[in-house]
């Protein structure tokens, strides 16, 4: 596929993107007032750093990995509420440090047991819910928790994004792309030959160690978007989208990154208009119509593609065939004359 | 349904009398501990076949999906059909569980595309639907008794407030009509609204009606006091009856099909070629899985019932290698967690100490304010408990535990370390050179060993008697010199075979 027309398919999708703030003033009615503009920009940063990071996880096949990470967050948001209070960055921390966690258990289970990663995965997923679950429901009983909107870490509530969430949701996100910049030849080897990296000296522990952190960090920061159960919808299907138009992987993450912006800040932007709605639903909807979108007419890979490429060398191979027969008719033809 | 309950109840009758009946029904703990039990065992039994096929996150999915099966369907009776959409109805819960096959049919259809991989398929479309589900929730939430909260842990504290009322003695029904003599009847005014006057204005007329006229039930009657005859009532909860078919149908389904379950999930292949059908056993597994997930909704949401399915059969897996023990133990361990978890929810942990205990101290160690009072989401805790009866057996199994593996790591190296010396020692003991090699206080450095670790060593063997010292260097004893050529000889021939 000719490298220069993903790319320009890449802008055109960009700008098609940004059509959906005038579109939706237009048709939905929407003000783009203080709090919608931070929700949208909060949604579209959020949903961007989760596509990259979720392009990693779906090309080495660990999409559900992300869904048992993000399930495995909530007990550590659950806790750190408890001792220290709500204090975004913190309750970030403790996310991301029982996400860890759930990390290390499933290793440790799957090294020293007999136990296939799909059950282990299961366990981790199962029983840190669970905990996050219990813990929750204990925090309810606590007067002023009801205000803290622990419950929006669920299913997500753009809503409540302010604008010091979105200046510290940018920082680390930030510091994520750096890091993915400076390793990104590293991750692209381990993410499409783990073997080949090791037996060139790469440390390959080390590197994936350091690439499941940064998918860590991406469910982390969009749990307030997406939610601890939807979250894996905002990883795999900007993802799986992208993966639809290109095979280079630059050029799939890029494209991920404007699908997920979109996903992001459209699906929060048309939750905000009502407060009773949880964003992360809302986004999962519109990433996934994309990824219909993209299954159906991207060229190369698309079904509808398919189908017309399908029509097209049945007809070649009918001409082909009906090409000797006309031949051999002739010659019998002339065979007859003679 | 009802003719079932009613056939359950007339037979648990012959044991306990009513009155004994409807107390223990409506305990919270008895239901709640009788639901869960029973959803543990028919989890377990279908999560060890799901786990040894190397599913076990296909549960998920469909416990995921099954929501929006569920929501639809309640709306649909509610909204098209206009019955009272009830979670324990069976039409609801087929209709449910279908939803869940139709959607593994269709992520199988989506990856057998080529165009997504198995992972990100599952990845894609189970939180849409679910997504899709919890839309609908949110919108309809005010005609529907669903909610968010329910959707996560389900409501199995309060099974034992959703009941069906069997009435078994003094059943007819009381119409009170204006001739019976318990009849009230009252004055009203027949005109007032009419005219706009006041009931006091002279101008009102009266009408004598009947104030409590109109069909009561036995129930109704006997509170009312319309009637002298009491009727006799049991009080049975619907999730009881909906999760006893679910695990009997569960268990029938694995007795009748041990066979072919066993064989198809250890090798599908030989099935096939045996002419047994792995895929209708699969869609059977997963229709069974479906109504499962959709039964237990009700008691313990649509995302921990994955803790009922994965958990007791991954325990039970550690604790044996064999299917038929594995069927018996995992169901137990389910509902040891069942058991457990109850207290839990109520702050006791296996009634070795009080979580608000553990609170005080830390509220007093960090100085922090929490609130000591421990009350718990009873599905989470049960879930929970069965989390940590599978870190006790993965820390005590016999076979795989963490601690019996290192006992026997341990010893492995004990013996290779007495192999080795003595080894060492043989080799070297009628050779010249044997002075510099197995003098005492330089050996050590022949195997690279501490000089503390070759004493140990030393102690050990001399202890059994296998060496001796003799003027500053070790000897091997004739005791030792056998065990050193046995060892050999095993070696050897272990060594043959291989060849």
């Amino acid at each position: 596929m000719d490298s220069r027309r993903v790319w320009l398919t890449v802008a055109v999708m960009a700008l098609l993107g940004l059509m959906f703030i005038p579109a939706s003033q237009l048709l939905l009615g929407i003000r783009y007032t203080y709090t919608v503009r931070v929700v949208a920009l909060g949604g579209a940063v959020l949903g961007m750093i989760g596509a990259v990071l979720g392009c990693f996880a779906v090309l080495r096949r660990e999409s559900l990995m992300g869904d048992v990470l993000s399930h495995a967050a909530l007990p550590g948001v659950a806790l750190a509420f408890l001792l220290a209070g709500r204090e975004l960055g913190l309750l970030l921390i403790g996310a991301g440090l029982s996400s860890w966690l759930a990390l290390r258990f499933i290793s440790s289970a799957l090294h020293t047991t007999r136990i296939k990663p799909d059950a282990a995965m299961g366990i981790a997923l199962a029983a840190w819910f669970a905990a996050g679950i219990a813990l929750l429901t204990y925090i309810q009983a606590i007067p002023e928790a009801s205000q803290a909107g622990l419950d929006n870490f669920i299913f997500g509530q753009a809503a409540a994004i302010i604008e010091s969430d979105v200046i510290l949701v940018s920082a680390v996100g930030l510091v994520v792309l750096m890091a993915l910049l400076l390793f990104w030849k590293e991750f692209k080897l381990v993410t499409f030959d783990a073997a080949f990296a090791s037996a060139n000296g790469f440390r390959v522990g080390l590197i994936n160690t350091l690439l499941s952190t940064l998918i860590v960090t991406a469910i982390v920061l969009g749990l307030q978007l997406a939610g601890v159960i939807l979250m894996v919808g905002i990883l795999t299907a900007p993802a799986v989208a992208a993966r639809q138009w290109t095979h280079k992987l630059d050029q799939m993450i890029m494209l991920a990154a404007v699908f997920g912006a979109f996903s992001g800040g459209a699906g929060a932007v048309i939750s905000a208009l009502d407060s009773d709605m949880p964003t992360g639903p809302m986004i999962i909807v519109v990433a996934f119509a994309l990824v219909m979108i993209s299954l159906a007419v991207a060229p190369g890979r698309g079904l509808m593609w398919r189908g017309w490429r399908g029509r097209k060398n049945r007809r070649r191979f009918a001409q082909q065939n009906a090409l000797p027969a006309a031949a051999v008719k002739k010659l019998e033809r002339k065979l007859e004359d003679q | 349904m009802m003719a079932l309950e009613r056939l359950c109840i007339e037979f648990l009758l012959n044991f306990v009398g009513r009155e004994e009946l409807n107390i223990f029904l409506r305990s919270p703990q008895n239901t709640a501990m009788l639901v869960g039990g029973l959803i543990a065992i028919s989890g377990a039994v279908l999560g060890s076949f799901l786990l040894l096929r190397g599913m076990a996150l296909t549960s998920d999915a469909i416990s995921h999906t099954v929501l929006l099966g569920i929501v639809v369907a309640f709306l649909l009776m509610t909204d098209v059909f206009g019955v009272a959409g009830d979670t324990s109805s069976p039409w609801l819960i087929i209709g449910a569980a279908l939803a869940g096959v139709a959607t593994v049919v269709l992520t199988e259809a989506l990856y057998h595309s080529g165009l997504v991989r198995q992972d990100a398929a599952l990845g894609l479309a189970f939180p849409l639907l679910f997504a899709i589900a919890v839309i609908l929730v949110s919108r309809f939430a005010e005609d529907v008794h669903l909610d968010e909260d329910a959707v996560l842990v389900g409501e199995i504290g309060l099974a034992w407030a959703n009941t069906h009322n069997h009435c078994l003695e003094n059943c007819q029904t009381v119409t009170i009509d204006e001739g019976h003599p318990a009849a009230k009847i009252g004055r009203q005014c027949a005109n007032c609204r009419q005219l706009g006057i006041s009931p006091r204005d002279e101008a009102a007329e009266f009408d004598e009606i009947c104030l409590n006229c109109g069909e009561y039930t036995p129930a109704q009657a006997w509170q009312a006091g319309l009637t002298d005859d009491e009727p006799l009532l049991v009080f049975f909860p619907k999730s009881i009856t909906v999760t006893a078919v679910m695990s009997l149908l569960v268990i029938g389904f694995t007795i009748l099909f041990y066979k072919e379950l066993k064989l198809t999930t250890f090798d599908a292949a030989l099935a096939q070629a045996l002419g047994f059908r792995p895929a209708a056993m699969n869609y059977a597994l997963m229709g069974l899985v479906s109504l499962v997930a959709v039964g237990a909704f009700d008691a313990v949401g649509s995302i921990l019932v994955i803790a009922f399915f994965i958990i007791p059969p991954a325990a039970a897996y550690l604790l044996t290698d064999r299917l038929s023990l594995m069927l018996v133990l995992s169901p137990l361990i389910g509902a040891a967690g069942v058991f457990f978890g109850y207290d839990l929810a109520r702050g006791a942990v296996f009634g070795l100490f009080q979580i608000s205990d553990a609170i005080k101290s830390l509220n007093r160690l960090l100085g922090l304010e929490l609130i000591e009072r421990w009350d718990s989401s009873i599905s989470a805790s049960m879930a929970l408990m069965m989390f940590v009866l599978f870190l006790l057996a993965w820390a005590l199994s016999p076979k795989y535990g963490l601690i019996s593996t290192l006992i026997r790591r341990a010893v492995q190296r004990r013996r290779f370390d007495n192999q080795v010396v003595l080894a060492h020692i043989h080799n070297h003991q009628f050779t010249a050179r044997h002075e510099t090699e197995l003098r005492i206080d330089t050996l050590h450095v022949h195997f690279h060993w501490s000089p503390q670790k070759m004493t140990r060593v030393l102690a050990r063997l001399r202890a059994r008697g296998l060496v001796a010292a003799v003027n500053q260097t070790v000897q091997l004893t004739a005791r030792g010199d056998r065990h050193v050529h046995q060892f050999r000889a095993a070696m050897l021939s272990a060594h043959n075979i291989l060849d």
